[in-house]
């Protein structure tokens, strides 16, 4: 039996992993823990609870409203994965200087993203949001409608992201993306980026917006971009959502096209 | 240009002129970068225009290029330093790149648009490839046009030309397709092989030579590049019938060791030289120093005493007691030390105290004691003299001053190689920037400096818990171990018998981790941080080796009352046999008992020398098994598991482990004096220690090759080397005190060791003055040794040291006083210069001043003189 004068010998190196983890540990309790627990006692989705909090608490009409009540939910109730205040500032900043016409959102979720994308686009521009699961669909619609965007301004379309893009040109008739959001599977992010490219509807100066490219991490994506050689790209560094210790960034390629 | 505008500046009276030349420049600047673009691609213009069998040459040659450099894109197979930096510098890098490939792509572009124009043609080309007599042709006019290029490329060259045109000849018909060449090659003729023999040497030696030529970079690179693509497709193939298959193969063998050694090169260079490299040179260098150490206790101690001394069973001491003999071959007994291995040259105890061994009359323990010493001498020696000749190297810069612009200038690393690192790299540049720019802010406002403190000291009482609760577990385990010690270790498991080394170096291990976490509450700047971590490290390594150290000292007065008993017992039991040999038979000698029956007392030195090799045992297999699960275990992991897996663990948690330079430099610190301090009773410790820093070495670059990441937070410890040293010194002196305090102060044991007998260990050399030396020899050295001369020598050696420490000091301020001169007087030309500039201006102005002047006043006279001459004329006509 192993002497327990041996078994103290390894306190520190458990202490050691869980200060230096720390954040992980309290990610893994509000994302999951918590999630799986609250699941069990309300017996409704987690989107469905946040929408219920933000149709209680916010102005309707508002996105600023909206957006702030999403962001005091997933900071002090519990855990979504949006895109969050911090990196929401540089979305937000992006958009402003490029005021991008045709917008594609690959990922809408629970709808955070969707209303702060289109909360600062020109007038006359066009969002198109993807979105593969229905009831997240249903939420994310109820969360624009109630944002006060039409239907003009935001498409929201239920299919999986990999179906939708070879079908963009045909279907909704548009010719170039200006301006690309993806924050779905980090999976699917190269092989959509790759169908993007195939499907020629980015142009010249089209921007790509990756979240997560750190954590939850694409690195197949981070490889592929540093290689192909069809951007001009930059890592911008921050923290994960609502979490303060976890690095994650977001990755802005440019599309510079065939030379 | 500039130049030109300069004058334009300076001179407007000739403006007009000026502004003219300045334009005919211009444009024959024009016409010389046509001229030079059309000679680039291929001599175009060179070889005749017009001609359209030449055009389709060149045309194919370009063409050859371009397909050459689509394939390299796409193999990648040649990973040059330069292309692979370019493409990691990415969103960075690409920009200031995309201009220089703009230029390229530009010419690309009217290339191409040639090459439309004469696609028809070079179809028929192709189609006609039996048509051999044309292709001849073209080779011939290749040879002309190729010399050229190659009398273009190699100015320096001149002679050897004339093999070069042919194989550029060959380069183009290979680039056109292989198996033709492949053909060719075959039915080459002997002297064409040696000349292809040559041009691949050449090429060889202009690869060799490139770095130091004065050429342009992208010259260079373009050079560099046609040359290994040459070398690579020849060299293969040059060897004769049926040794070439042998030759190829030996020749991509080595092109793999050199990409290897590349690579290997690229990591060091890339993770920052400063710091994982620099450990593995100190492990060299420590490497060298146990070699020595080996050889002298190998050589001077253990080969004559195995070889001339008595033999095993011949003597107690050197055999293995009744007791024991059933389990001492047994493989548990022999991995702690015991048994057999306890009863040979690998201890001390099983040296003889006879004075001389063997025929060469080698004097046994005197060389035993001046080895120790000695070996103890010759570390001292050297750790000093690198101290001193580091501390040469580092000199006296203050780092600073002008920190930003340091950072701004020099941060880049441009030899690296390698994706991660070059992030890595741009990470703690950004981080460097950020650091310094918040401690300049910190340093000009301090406002939250309470919770700082607070925060500080709150880590350093962590940290000093932390330290007393190892301090406190060793203790306890070393009082544990005694029990068990006490009540006999066969009745105890293996944990239990090697508690004490199992958690030393557990402790040793993952304590530093623990303060690594500590120390990241203080915000300290990372060098500080660095420090602070040292300090810490070495506290608890101290802490728990010397905690070691007095558990042994115990357990050594322990041994020695045993040793009382067994003494007085022993005598007893002599007489006893005695009396009963003589009672039986008075008239025979003494009944010969065996020695392994002979009682004998406990020896202390060789329960020291035991434990220490147990400890330097146990230490190493916790390094290597940490390697293996905490390193190369968790890499596979993480590798494998990153397939299947929901986040990216490469990147994010688990990530791979990082190379800790400062730990690994202290446990190799620590593992020195400890061998140091035991190598007095236990000879072999010094080949063990050979031993375990060679396959360390190896281990631990396999490691860091194929499992570690380059550290995130790299920064430069400049000066760390003397550091460490420094703590090398510290180490040395702290290990040899107790080692010097057994030898000096405990009287060594009666029955075992070189000392046997003698009342303290450094008998052995009055022993020898006494015997060995001619009397005056030792009466002068009694007489040195008198404190009378002996204080005064030493008062001298004092004073000396005094002056020559204030001499250095002074020299140092002159240097600083020199530098600061230098600085102003390198100001002050600067202020001349520009005066001198200015004044030049000056003049220049008030010469065209004058000049203008000049044609008002010629003008004016010129009127004068008109209106002179028609008044004249005026008054003439009246």
């Amino acid at each position: 039996m192993v002497s327990p004068a041996i078994a103290l010998a390894f306190l520190p190196l458990l202490l050691t992993l869980i200060i230096r983890y720390r954040y992980f540990f309290v990610l893994f309790y509000r994302a999951v823990l918590i999630r799986m627990w609250k699941d069990c006692v309300t017996g409704l989705s987690r989107e469905e609870r946040a929408f219920q909090y933000v149709l209680t608490h916010a102005t309707p009409g508002d996105p600023d409203s909206i957006l702030d009540t999403f962001d005091v939910w997933c900071s002090k109730v519990e855990f979504i994965s949006n895109i969050g205040p911090k990196k929401g500032k540089i979305l937000d900043r992006l958009l402003m200087e490029h005021s991008p016409l045709t917008v594609l959102e690959l990922g809408a979720h629970c709808g955070y993203s969707t209303v702060r994308i289109a909360r600062s686009l020109p007038l006359g521009a066009r969002l198109y949001s993807i979105e593969m699961d229905q009831r997240n669909a249903a939420i994310a619609e109820k969360v624009i409608r109630l944002a006060g965007f039409d239907d003009d301004t935001v498409e929201l379309i239920v299919n999986p992201s990999d179906e939708v893009i070879p079908q963009l040109r045909s279907d909704y008739n548009l010719e170039r993306l200006d301006f690309v959001f993806m924050d779905h599977w980090k999976k699917c992010y190269l092989p959509d980026l790759q169908m993007l490219e195939g499907s020629g509807l980015l142009g010249k100066g089209s921007i790509i917006l990756a979240d997560n490219v750190l954590f939850p991490g694409a690195p197949k994506f981070l490889r592929y971009i540093r290689k192909s050689g069809l951007y001009e790209w930059r890592i911008h560094r921050a923290t994960l959502e609502y979490s303060k210790g976890i690095r994650d960034g977001m990755a802005e390629l440019v599309y510079q096209g065939i030379k | 240009m500039s130049t030109a505008g300069e004058q334009d500046a300076g001179l407007s009276l000739q403006e007009e002129h000026e502004s003219k030349t300045h334009r005919t420049k211009r444009r024959d600047g024009d016409r010389q970068k046509k001229k030079r673009r059309n000679e680039r691609r291929k001599g175009g213009t060179r070889a005749g225009e017009g001609e359209e069998d030449l055009q389709a040459v060149s045309e194919k040659r370009e063409r050859s290029k371009r397909k050459r450099a689509k394939s390299k894109q796409e193999t990648s197979r040649r990973e040059n330093n330069e292309e692979e930096e370019a493409q990691l510098t990415g969103g960075k890098g690409t920009k200031a790149r995309k201009d220089i490939r703009n230029e390229k792509t530009r010419r690309m572009e009217k290339e191409e648009v040639r090459e439309v124009e004469e696609n028809v043609d070079k179809g028929k080309k192709k189609q006609g490839s039996t048509k051999k007599g044309e292709k001849k042709e073209d080779g011939g006019k290749q040879l002309v046009k190729g010399k050229a290029r190659e009398v273009k490329k190699k100015k320096h060259k001149k002679a050897e030309t004339s093999s070069e045109p042919e194989t550029s000849e060959e380069d183009d018909d290979e680039e056109e397709d292989n198996d033709k060449d492949v053909v060719r090659l075959e039915c080459l003729s002997p002297e064409e092989l040696e000349k292809l023999k040559e041009a691949v040497d050449e090429r060889k030696k202009l690869i060799q030579s490139l770095r130091g030529k004065p050429w342009a970079m992208k010259k260079k690179l373009v050079t560099l590049r046609e040359s290994q693509e040459f070398v690579e497709k020849y060299e293969g193939a040059l060897g004769k019938g049926k040794g070439r298959k042998l030759y190829a193969y030996k020749v991509l063998m080595t092109k793999k060791w050199m990409k290897f050694q590349r690579d290997f090169e690229n990591f060091k260079t890339g993770c920052s030289i400063v710091t994982v490299a620099s450990y593995f040179l100190f492990l060299r260098w420590m490497y060298g120093i146990n070699m020595i150490l080996f050889g002298l206790t190998f050589g001077l101690v253990m080969v004559p005493e195995a070889l001339m001394g008595r033999p095993y069973g011949s003597m107690p001491r050197k055999t293995v007691p009744r007791a024991e003999e059933a389990s001492a071959m047994d493989f548990a007994v022999l991995w702690d030390f015991g048994g057999y291995a306890q009863y040979s040259v690998l201890f001390y105890g099983y040296y003889n105290n006879q004075r001389t061994v063997g025929w060469l009359k080698f004097r046994m323990p005197l060389s035993y004691f001046l080895v120790g010493v000695g070996t103890v001498a010759y570390s001292y020696m050297v750790v000093i003299r690198t101290m001193a000749r580091n501390a040469n190297e580092s000199g006296v810069g203050d780092d600073n001053s002008f920190n930003f612009s340091w950072k701004m200038f020099t941060s880049w690393d441009y030899l690296i190689g390698n994706a991660e690192t070059a992030d890595n790299k741009f990470a703690s540049i950004t981080t460097s920037f950020k650091e310094a720019i918040l401690e300049e802010q910190e340093s000009h406002k301090d406002d939250n400096i309470h919770l700082t403190r607070f925060l500080r000291v709150l880590a350093n009482f962590l940290v000093l818990c932390c330290l007393a609760g190892s301090g406190y577990l060793i203790y306890f385990v070393v009082r544990r171990s005694q029990k068990f010690a006490l009540d006999g270790l066969e009745n105890h498991t293996w944990w239990e018998r090697n508690e004490v080394n199992m958690v030393m170096s557990l402790l040793g291990m993952f304590c530093p981790m623990l303060f690594d976490v500590i120390s990241t509450l203080e915000n300290y700047h990372p060098r500080v941080a660095l420090q602070w971590q040292l300090g810490r490290i070495f506290a608890l390594f101290l802490g728990n080796l010397y905690t070691f150290i007095i558990a042994l000292m115990d357990e050594i007065n322990l041994k020695r009352k045993e040793e009382k008993i067994v003494k007085f017992n022993i005598t007893t039991w002599e007489a006893s046999l005695y009396n009963g040999t003589v009672s039986e038979n008075s008239t025979a000698s003494p009944v010969t008992i065996h020695p392994a029956d002979v009682p004998r007392g406990p020896c202390w030195e060789t329960m020291v020398g035991q434990e220490f090799v147990r400890l330097i045992i146990s230490d190493t297999m916790t390094t290597y098994i940490t390697l293996l699960i905490g390193d190369f275990l968790r890499a596979v992991l993480v590798r494998f598991l990153n397939y299947c897996w929901c986040w990216d663990l490469e990147a994010g948690f688990p990530s791979y482990s990082e190379f800790d330079v400062s730990g690994n430099v202290l446990g190799l610190i620590f593992n020195q004096g400890m061998i140091w301090m035991g190598s007095f009773y236990a000879p072999c410790l010094p080949a063990l220690n050979v031993i375990r820093l060679h396959v360390s070495m190896y281990l631990q670059c396999w490691a860091v090759m194929c499992c570690n990441v380059p550290q995130e937070r790299v920064f430069k410890a400049s000066g760390s080397n003397n550091f460490y040293m420094a703590m090398l010194l510290v180490i040395l002196f702290l290990s040899t005190l107790p080692a010097i305090y057994t030898i000096v102060s405990i009287p060594p044991s009666f029955d075992c060791g070189p000392f046997s007998g003698k009342n303290r260990m450094f008998d052995v050399i009055h022993e020898t003055l006494e015997s060995d030396f001619p009397p005056w020899f030792s009466k002068v050295f009694s007489y040195a040794s008198n404190p009378g001369l002996v204080l005064p020598f030493i008062l001298l050696m004092v004073l000396a040291i005094y002056y020559l420490q204030s001499t250095s000091k002074s020299y140092r301020e002159a240097n600083v006083e020199l530098k600061k001169k230098l600085q102003m007087q390198n100001e002050e030309n600067k202020r001349k210069n520009k005066r001198a500039a200015l004044k030049a201006q000056m003049d220049l102005e008030e010469a065209r001043m004058t000049a203008q002047e000049q044609q008002r006043n010629n003008n004016a006279s010129v009127q004068d003189q008109e209106s002179g001459s028609l008044n004249s004329n005026i008054n003439k006509e009246y």
